[in-house]
């Protein structure tokens, strides 16, 4: 079974989180303070973590690295600040999304960590290219030549999404409602946020992008080999 | 922006050292002028005096030698004559050249005797008898003693010269009387005056030169610290609250200086505790907004949980489930208005621009709103350029002015037809949203965005409006420095335009869509 854990110091929250998500078919782990969640997260690890941002002992953007530090889970923020700042704090701290409370709807939340769990891409299969970049989808690997690329399971995704129609120009909307699963958002923070954290890792010069190429004005394509 | 030599300072100083040098010129000049004519009426009395006194001697002895030769040989007489003359320029004390002239009165009637008797008239330097001032030969012909006065000299060369005219009568044996003249020439008593003239006028120049020096290096210290002192207020004003004057003497400058320092404490304490309400106030409406936000998440879950199960219950406790998630729907909005006007009062609320098509905004906002767009049926319609209408804004923020005003629209509408129509320049955007509801009282208009203002209190709001929308969006849309603009006339409907400018931040440099829809029918070009 899945499992996810909550992080948030609010008892009635966190408790009514439980509810709706063990409802949906999800256990759930159960933590109120921020420097208790490394000590969790090792003993039982989770399959996705919803984090709160303002946590006692720990902050929640720290929080979100150390957890990056060890692994590639997805993370979800939960905000109550609306501010950009925050929510791109959280985002360059390492977390998938974000979500900013009160949630629209808690089963927008369901949905949101669904799309989380699920792997976007589950009709891709077998190896791409993207820029002198060699994806293994099945293996869930990113490599240039022998070197292995450690990405989170979102970068993963995003990068899959952009190999896998390598004429295609994707708008920030589109890659929004395949990789993120948002209906329509316009959020696009979330978009340009990860695309910097994304060529991080894989670029030569992020400075200069090849494989993650910005189109003025619409948004990213896939990198040519030739292009190199 | 250093204040080193503001003009004001400088001109200061040049003020202070003209009027002094001015004032001191003039009383350098009062008192040399009176020293000057004391020193010279002095030395012309004394030089008077002496002159008077050697005259007197030289006369005195020119009476006696003439009595000696009473009735003496004509050639006895001449030789006296010559003798006299001799001794007179060389006889007594003052300095300096002095001339004789011995002239003949010739008494009138008496023209044979006149011709017989020898004429001794002599004068020295062959000086004419019409240099001698007629005042003093009438004056003679009065008086039998001395007499004197000043005139000019004036030699056959024509040189003339200050000189001292003294006459007396005197009478050469077989001769007759004579006018006798010792002229005193007074080059040196002149040279003299030149002399304490010419000092004197150094002295009043070099005394100026000095006094000129002392008052700019009297000025100068009390400039320096009003300089300094405009310096660190301009500092001041420019933000430094930091900046003192340095005090280092006890006089009235450093009670300036100390004014001014308490007065800069006083500031920057006031400024401080203002910075610090605003702090508080900043932090207070984040706190609120995490205080508030998390239980209605709980509620807002709770709720949804029950209303999911609402088929189990009994009909009232259904209806009650569909209430509460309803009102928590419209205390969620409330808090999220709340909220972004206290964004706007504090001051930090931010502009995050993008580069995104209108229109869609536009027609996805009619959708959101649950208003079926492009059939005949459909309540809403909207017109637009043919083009798609690109602009740099603040997406969100145009999204929830475009929402407030469609659903203000709707709420005030009564059914009737809404036109939104949109009009482009080059430099800015345009977007009417036009009802034809009941319309707007013209005294109403200027409370239009007055926060939770209703026009008719007992009118509900039908579509759960907060009462914020229209004034957010006001602050939505001033914030790009674009301007929403309302109408209304009771009957008639209302309409809002909103003027953006297309890239945000950007001056507006008019209104392609008048907001009286009377007047729109001047805009050129307008819908298509």
């Amino acid at each position: 079974m899945t499992l996810v854990m909550v992080v948030d110091d609010d008892q009635d929250l966190a408790e009514m989180l439980g509810i709706v998500l063990t409802g949906a078919g999800i256990d759930v782990d159960l933590v109120s303070r921020g420097d208790e969640v490394m000590e969790v997260f090792r003993s039982n690890p989770p399959d996705l973590v919803l984090l709160d941002v303002m946590l006692p002992g720990l902050d929640g953007v720290e929080v979100c690295k150390l957890i990056r530090a060890e692994s590639m889970v997805p993370i979800v923020m939960l905000s109550a600040k609306g501010d950009t700042q925050d929510i791109v704090m959280g985002l360059e701290a390492g977390a998938d999304d974000y979500m900013v409370k009160p949630f629209k709807h808690p089963s927008e939340l369901i949905a949101r960590i669904r799309t989380r769990l699920r792997r976007t891409n589950a009709d891709v299969r077998g190896l791409l290219t993207i820029g002198d970049l060699a994806i293994d989808v099945t293996a869930h690997e990113v490599r240039r030549g022998a070197k292995l690329i450690a990405l989170t399971r979102l970068e993963f995704d995003l990068l899959v999404a952009l190999a896998k129609e390598p004429g295609r120009v994707f708008t920030r909307d589109s890659l929004l409602s395949e990789v993120w699963g948002y209906r329509h958002s316009t959020d696009t923070r979330l978009v340009n946020v990860h695309v910097q954290r994304l060529r991080s890792k894989v670029e030569h010069d992020p400075e200069h992008p090849t494989i993650v190429i910005t189109v003025r004005g619409v948004g990213y394509k896939a990198g040519v080999v030739g292009a190199l | 922006m250093w204040p080193q030599r503001s003009p004001r300072s400088q001109s200061l100083a040049a003020k202070v050292i003209v009027s002094t040098v001015l004032l001191s010129f003039g009383v350098v000049w009062l008192t040399g002028s009176a020293l000057y004519s004391q020193l010279s009426d002095g030395i012309k009395e004394v030089n008077l005096e002496s002159s008077l006194a050697d005259a007197r001697s030289v006369f005195y002895n020119a009476r006696y030698q003439f009595l000696l030769v009473e009735g003496a040989t004509p050639t006895q007489i001449q030789t006296q004559v010559s003798d006299v003359i001799a001794s007179s320029t060389s006889l007594g004390t003052t300095d300096g050249a002095r001339e004789i002239i011995l002239l003949k009165i010739f008494s009138k009637g008496d023209s044979a005797k006149n011709g017989q008797q020898p004429n001794y008239s002599f004068a020295s330097n062959g000086l004419l008898a019409t240099t001698i001032p007629e005042d003093l030969r009438s004056k003679l012909s009065k008086d039998f003693d001395l007499s004197h006065q000043f005139a000019p000299l004036t030699y056959r060369t024509g040189k003339t010269i200050d000189a001292l005219y003294v006459g007396q009568r005197v009478s050469i044996p077989d001769s007759g009387r004579y006018e006798m003249y010792l002229v005193f020439t007074l080059a040196n008593q002149g040279a003299t005056l030149d002399l304490i003239k010419n000092s004197l006028l150094l002295t009043a120049l070099v005394l100026l030169l000095l006094i000129a020096l002392i008052t700019w290096l009297v000025v100068r210290q009390v400039v320096k610290p009003v300089r300094d002192a405009a310096r660190v207020a301009s500092l001041f004003t420019q933000g430094d609250f930091t900046q003192r004057l340095q005090v280092e003497s006890k006089d009235e400058i450093a009670t300036l200086g100390n004014a001014f320092n308490e007065m800069a404490t006083s500031i920057e304490a006031q400024i401080r505790r203002l910075e610090n309400l605003s702090r508080v106030q900043q932090r207070f409406v984040s706190d609120v907004s995490h205080e508030l936000r998390t239980p209605l998440t709980t509620l807002r879950m709770a709720a949804d949980v029950i209303y999911g199960q609402r088929e189990n219950f009994d009909p009232l406790i259904a209806r009650s489930a569909e209430l509460l998630l309803a009102q928590i729907d419209r205390f969620e909005k409330l808090l999220q208005d709340l909220l972004e006007v206290s964004r706007f009062d504090a001051e930090v609320a931010v502009l995050e621009p993008t580069d995104f098509e209108l229109i869609a905004l536009v027609r996805r906002c009619v959708a959101d709103l649950g208003v079926v767009l492009d059939s005949p049926e459909s309540q809403i319609s909207v017109t637009a350029p043919g083009t798609p209408v690109h602009i740099r804004a603040d997406f969100r923020r145009v999204e929830r002015i475009m929402r407030n005003l469609i659903s203000n629209a709707l709420d005030h509408s009564d059914g009737k037809p809404i036109e939104i129509t949109c009009v482009e320049t080059l430099t800015e955007v345009a977007i009417s949203v036009r009802d034809h509801g009941g319309g707007l009282e013209k005294a109403s208009l200027i409370h239009v965005f007055d926060r939770f203002w209703r026009e008719d209190p007992s009118r509900s709001r039908t579509r759960g409006g907060t009462g914020l929308g229209l004034s957010i969006a006001l602050e939505d849309a001033r914030l790009h420095n674009g301007e929403l603009d309302a109408w209304g006339a009771p009957g008639e409907g209302a309409n809002f335009v909103l003027t953006l400018p297309r890239i945000a931040g950007n001056e507006i440099s008019g209104r392609p869509i008048p907001v009286d829809p009377h007047k729109r029918s001047e805009v050129k070009n307008g819908t298509i």
